[in-house]
């Protein structure tokens, strides 16, 4: 029986597993140490041209019709504010396999955005907490102007937002770096073991290996822009690939 | 847990005495005069500064004003810390009233979160208190609390009541005694000597061999430098009272035995 949570040391197996990968596929990650000590995050940074909807994207926290707070793990997103009409053809460049989504059942009007290249930074870091990697990430314009919770919100794909909507998977909110002391956009772990368990055990069930943090970046990544190659998982590695799951 | 109760209410009613005082650059119609405030150590500073606000903006003009924020000694002060943490962090050994400089203009984004309405202090608070669960029971007793138990939490701080309050957190405290207690402790070791903001890490309340942890050998085992010379737990109290940039922290839902601010120190008597 395998468990659905990852412990510190299966994580950073998973990690170096990864960064191999990445190596070879030049996807760009790598580990970050902070002072010397084992602990540490992966990171990697991306250009992304996205089209932000200038309109807001949801009735702003706080605004008097809400009589609950977005906390994460509760039900999610107000559903009221959260999807706004975004023209179809906002879709970063770089991920392919989302070009044909041109036909997008629930977008109604067409909004005026503006096309922007963005700098976004992605780091994976360790939750003790929770037994999980968690996703922090930043975004910023080229003159490295950050982008506001809003901004961000705007540039998750319409299919993406509702999944949110409807899914308490993750909410987005502003956290400081528990490594770095910076704020930072994270995507909220409380649910990794819940999606993760049916993974997991599935993989326990054919006798495949799996990679822990990898599975779960393919889930959490592309909700903001960040592509999972499907070579990560198609590509032979040189090591054995352990199964990253502890066994009972 | 009753007999602890003085505790509990000493720690819950513990004030800072603070002068707020207007940045001088920022545009004002006349001079701004300071503004006194006892800030409760146990909430959040953007939680409890509207009247800061409030005094201020009757002097500023409306085009002049966008997101407060607070600064003491060029240090942007993380309003997401318990107002505790931050006065012993920064200012625990200079001379009361603790002097506070606000801003309305250049808010720090690089250093400092937004906050742009107290949904999102009750956010980051509730996200605390579940974080803390899941390392004292799974998260089991505060997902087992219905979603009106989580607002009194909330209520409870806000609008400081002790009794509200408490009458939902002391769920959160207990433990069965078969258990030894809690899974792990909530703890955190907050710093300014690093760009690590804190310490935070796994630990059980019980060695492997039975016996009860105390507040020394967390730090022999979290931040040893803290502990020079193997001093005896009293020589270590002296030591870390006297150091202005290590504090040992808890969230608000820990044993009562720690304050949820200066480690097992009162707080100096204003």
């Amino acid at each position: 029986m395998s468990s659905s949570v990852l412990d510190e040391q299966n994580f950073h197996h998973c990690c170096r597993l990864l960064l191999q990968q990445s190596e070879q596929l030049k996807d760009g990650w790598s580990w970050e140490a902070v002072q010397g000590s084992e602990e540490g995050y992966l990171r990697k940074t991306a250009l992304r041209s996205v089209v932000t909807d200038s309109r807001p994207v949801w009735d702003h926290e706080g605004s008097s019709s809400e009589s609950e707070p977005h906390t994460p793990c509760h039900t999610g997103l107000d559903q009221s504010g959260l999807v706004a009409p975004v023209d179809a053809d906002s879709i970063e460049g770089d991920i392919d396999d989302e070009e044909d989504e041109g036909e997008d059942e629930g977008a109604c009007t067409v909004s005026e955005g503006s096309s922007q290249v963005l700098q976004y930074e992605y780091h994976i870091v360790y939750s003790c907490s929770y037994c999980t990697p968690v996703l922090y990430f930043r975004a910023s314009t080229l003159e490295g102007k950050s982008l506001s919770l809003e901004e961000v919100w705007s540039s998750v794909h319409p299919n993406f937002r509702l999944r949110l909507q409807n899914s308490p998977l993750n909410t987005i909110t502003l956290q400081e770096h528990p490594l770095l002391g910076q704020p930072f956009f994270m995507l909220h772990p409380c649910r990794t073991e819940e999606f993760m368990r049916p993974v997991l055990q599935a993989a326990q069930d054919q006798h495949r290996p799996v990679n822990y943090v990898l599975s779960w970046l393919s889930v959490v990544g592309p909700v903001v822009g960040l592509d999972v190659p499907l070579k990560y998982s198609t590509q032979l590695h040189p090591t054995a690939s352990l199964s990253s799951t502890k066994p009972d | 847990m009753a007999d602890d109760k003085d505790v509990l209410r000493d720690v819950w009613f513990g004030r800072i005495p603070t002068c707020f005082t207007l940045n001088q650059d920022e545009v004002t119609e006349r001079e701004a005069e300071p503004y006194y405030l006892l800030l409760p150590r146990v909430s959040y500073l953007t939680l409890v500064t509207d009247k800061v606000k409030k005094h201020f903006l009757k002097v500023m003009k409306a085009e002049d004003v966008e997101e407060m924020w607070f600064e003491y000694e060029g240090t942007p002060l993380k309003w997401h810390y318990p107002i505790g943490v931050l006065f012993d962090l920064h200012a625990s050994n200079t001379v009361l009233p603790w002097s506070i400089t606000v801003h309305f203009k250049n808010f720090p984004d690089r250093d400092l979160l937004h906050c742009p309405s107290s949904s999102v202090i009750e956010a980051h608070f509730m996200s605390s208190i579940k974080e803390a669960d899941a390392l004292k029971h799974k998260s089991q007793v505060v997902n087992d609390m219905q979603k009106k138990d989580h607002k009194q939490l909330w209520m409870g701080l806000q609008n400081d009541k002790f009794d509200q309050f408490w009458a939902m957190n002391r769920k959160l405290m207990e433990y069965s005694t078969e258990d030894g207690g809690f899974r792990y402790i909530p703890f955190r070791i907050y710093q300014t000597m690093s760009d690590r903001p804190f310490i935070q890490k796994l630990f059980r309340p019980v060695s492997p061999e039975g016996n009860v942890h105390t507040l020394g050998d967390l730090l022999k085992e979290m931040y040893p430098t803290a502990l020079p010379n193997d001093e005896p737990l009293a020589g270590t109290l002296d030591q870390l009272k006297s150091s202005p940039t290590t504090t040992t922290t808890t969230t608000t839902t820990t044993p009562p035995c720690m304050s949820d601010t200066g480690a097992l120190i009162p707080p100096p008597t204003p």
